[in-house]
């Protein structure tokens, strides 16, 4: 436990000591003070939004879930950028040979790693939403906790999304490069996802299977917005192909990073 | 194994693969060569030498191409070998982001110990190399000097009892070279084995037990430090004038024998024998001027056994 808990402390030190976690201060504080100075217009006709008749709790729901779920996808996005060079780092010249040097076997050491990265980051993203959430909720009078369903579901996206970085950046050995084969694998599949429209053209041809079977191995997290919706809205997880077959390739991922990193020389 | 025995290297051979039109290198071709328990143990060679390589694969950066070692009876590809083992890297990039205390607290975790077993040991470490100062000051702000001393701090975080130092004395001052030097030494009283790695020829004379010499990835010789300084002492006679006759008889005497008009150098097995070519000199009329003793130092040394390594190499 002591050698998580001092890989846990590092990464955490790290993470802390990047200019991009200034970032997340600042979308948090922005994100606050709007919902805070929003002016008196959650008012109708001088009654509160919610005792007006006007607006009923599921208009308001439609409006927490087609925020977060854009928000989620926003603080995804800068966390891609925020994590991408941390392995390469860990895993840099001069810095490895401490590392592995240390009496730990190398698929701990690297499961601990991204386990810890992965936590530090899961923390930043419960405390910058939970506290937008809280401000968007005191403003509009209603706690839509479906909120947290939508949270826990940004959590497994993130998951997946990091796993996609950690064999990026085990390959790469570069920030850089993770984050540019990432966005690449993250369009790819977004182009897959609307690959009915091709169909016409291709016919019966090899094509169709070979653009099928990418599609289904590949993570979708593009679709995973409908998920996020339907959740946050009550609706509970609607389609859930895109979710368990995203987190199947994941788990590859990181499954296939360990035996890499396990392999390596450095 | 004998535990006598503290590392035990055993036909150990690396070869970097190379690319589709590369063959690859031979970082290293058959090492083998044990350590004691205790004694402070120095790797010798040139650059590309394969002396890095070595401890990286001793530390588990590496993975043999074919051989085995061991630490303490373990295989090091088994984690468990370097429970025990305390490493200084060369070039070495610590994490910019800690403090110095805060980076003998991850290193020392990552070892297993406890926060106060840290906490603790970390105070003392610092005290011993002269870091308490900047103990919560970020590594980024120190020199190469200091950034060294709290390398050597990091791998004596766990107490290990065996500790190894890739270029320790690296961009520090004489002074603090002297201060790392004492430290070895203190640390070998308390029967602790260091394995030393080192350009400097006369921080391993200065420090080691016993030495071996790499190059191209080969061990050319293992033995005490002192066993290589001095093998064949080499005195420098000046005499007034040689003629050929005196010039013909030296050269009968020792083949080796180097002469430079008035000069004459030459290198013997046993010292005594120095007063044999006295006699011999003697003998023809021939007026001594002095006889002075070179100590062959261990570059010199070293340099002769590169250089007859790599002749005998290129007649075989």
């Amino acid at each position: 436990m002591n050698k998580f808990l001092a890989i846990l402390y590092d990464s955490y030190l790290e993470i802390k000591d990047r200019k991009i976690f200034y970032l997340y201060l600042a979308v948090t504080l922005i994100m606050i003070l709007i919902f805070s100075l929003l002016p008196g217009s959650l008012n109708i006709n001088g009654e509160h939004i919610m005792d007006s008749g006007l607006i009923d709790q599921a208009t308001i729901d439609r409006v927490v879930a087609g925020f977060f779920d854009q928000f989620f996808g926003f603080m995804i996005f800068i966390m891609v950028f925020g994590t991408a060079g941390l392995l390469p780092s860990y895993l840099s010249k001069g810095r490895v040979e401490l590392v592995v040097s240390k009496p730990i076997e190398r698929f701990r050491l690297i499961l601990m790693k991204f386990i810890s990265i992965y936590l530090v980051s899961c923390l930043i993203l419960i405390v910058t939403t939970s506290l937008i959430w809280l401000a968007m909720s005191l403003r509009l009078g209603s706690i839509t906790t479906n909120f947290f369903y939508g949270l826990l579901l940004a959590l497994v996206q993130f998951f997946i999304v990091y796993a996609i970085i950690f064999i990026l950046g085990l390959l790469f050995n570069s920030g850089a490069g993770a984050i540019i084969g990432y966005f690449i694998l993250r369009v790819g599949s977004d182009l897959l996802s609307h690959r009915e429209v091709v169909y016409d053209f291709l016919g019966e041809s090899v094509w169709k299977f070979i653009l099928d079977t990418a599609y289904n191995i590949l993570p979708k997290l593009g679709e995973m917005s409908d998920n996020y919706n339907s959740l946050m809205r009550g609706r509970g997880l609607g389609d859930s192909y895109a979710l368990w077959s995203s987190l199947l390739f994941g788990g590859t991922m990181i499954l296939l990073g360990l035996i890499y990193f396990n392999r390596k020389d450095y | 194994m004998n535990s006598a025995i503290s590392i035990r290297v055993d036909n150990l051979s690396k070869k970097f693969t190379g690319g589709l039109r590369n063959s690859g290198v031979q970082a290293l071709a058959g090492v083998s060569f044990d350590v004691q328990r205790g004694e402070i143990f120095g790797l010798l060679g040139p650059n590309g030498a394969g002396k890095t390589t070595l401890v990286k694969i001793l530390l588990g950066s590496l993975r043999p191409s074919s051989g085995t070692a061991f630490i303490d009876d373990r295989e090091v590809s088994k984690a468990a070998a370097r429970y025990r083992a305390g490493f200084l890297p060369e070039n070495h990039r610590f994490p910019q982001y800690l403090t110095g205390f805060q980076m003998l607290r991850v290193f020392g975790g990552m070892t297993g110990m406890s926060g106060s077993q840290i906490k603790s040991r970390a105070g003392t470490l610092l005290e011993l190399v002269g870091m308490s100062r900047w103990r919560n000051t970020r590594i980024k702000k120190y020199s190469k000097g200091m950034m060294q001393r709290l390398g050597l701090a990091q791998a004596l975080i766990n107490d290990p009892d065996i500790v190894f130092l890739d270029e320790p004395t690296d961009g520090v001052d004489p002074v603090g070279r002297r201060e790392i030097r004492d430290i070895l030494k203190n640390i070998k009283k308390q029967g602790r084995t260091v394995f030393l790695n080192s350009h400097l020829l006369s921080e391993v004379e200065a420090t080691c037990d016993r030495v071996a010499v790499l190059d191209k990835g080969k061990l050319i010789k293992v033995g005490p430090a002192s066993g290589l300084i001095g093998v064949k002492p080499t005195y420098n006679v000046a005499v007034v004038s040689l003629s050929d006759e005196v010039q013909s008889a030296v050269r009968q005497f020792d083949s080796e024998a180097g002469i430079d008009g008035d000069k004459i150098s030459i290198s013997m097995d046993k010292p005594a024998r120095i007063n044999d070519l006295i006699d011999l000199l003697r003998s023809h009329q021939v007026q001594i001027i002095s006889v002075v003793p070179q100590k062959q130092s261990l570059e010199d040394s070293f340099m002769q056994l590169i250089q007859g390594e790599r002749a005998g190499g290129q007649h075989e």
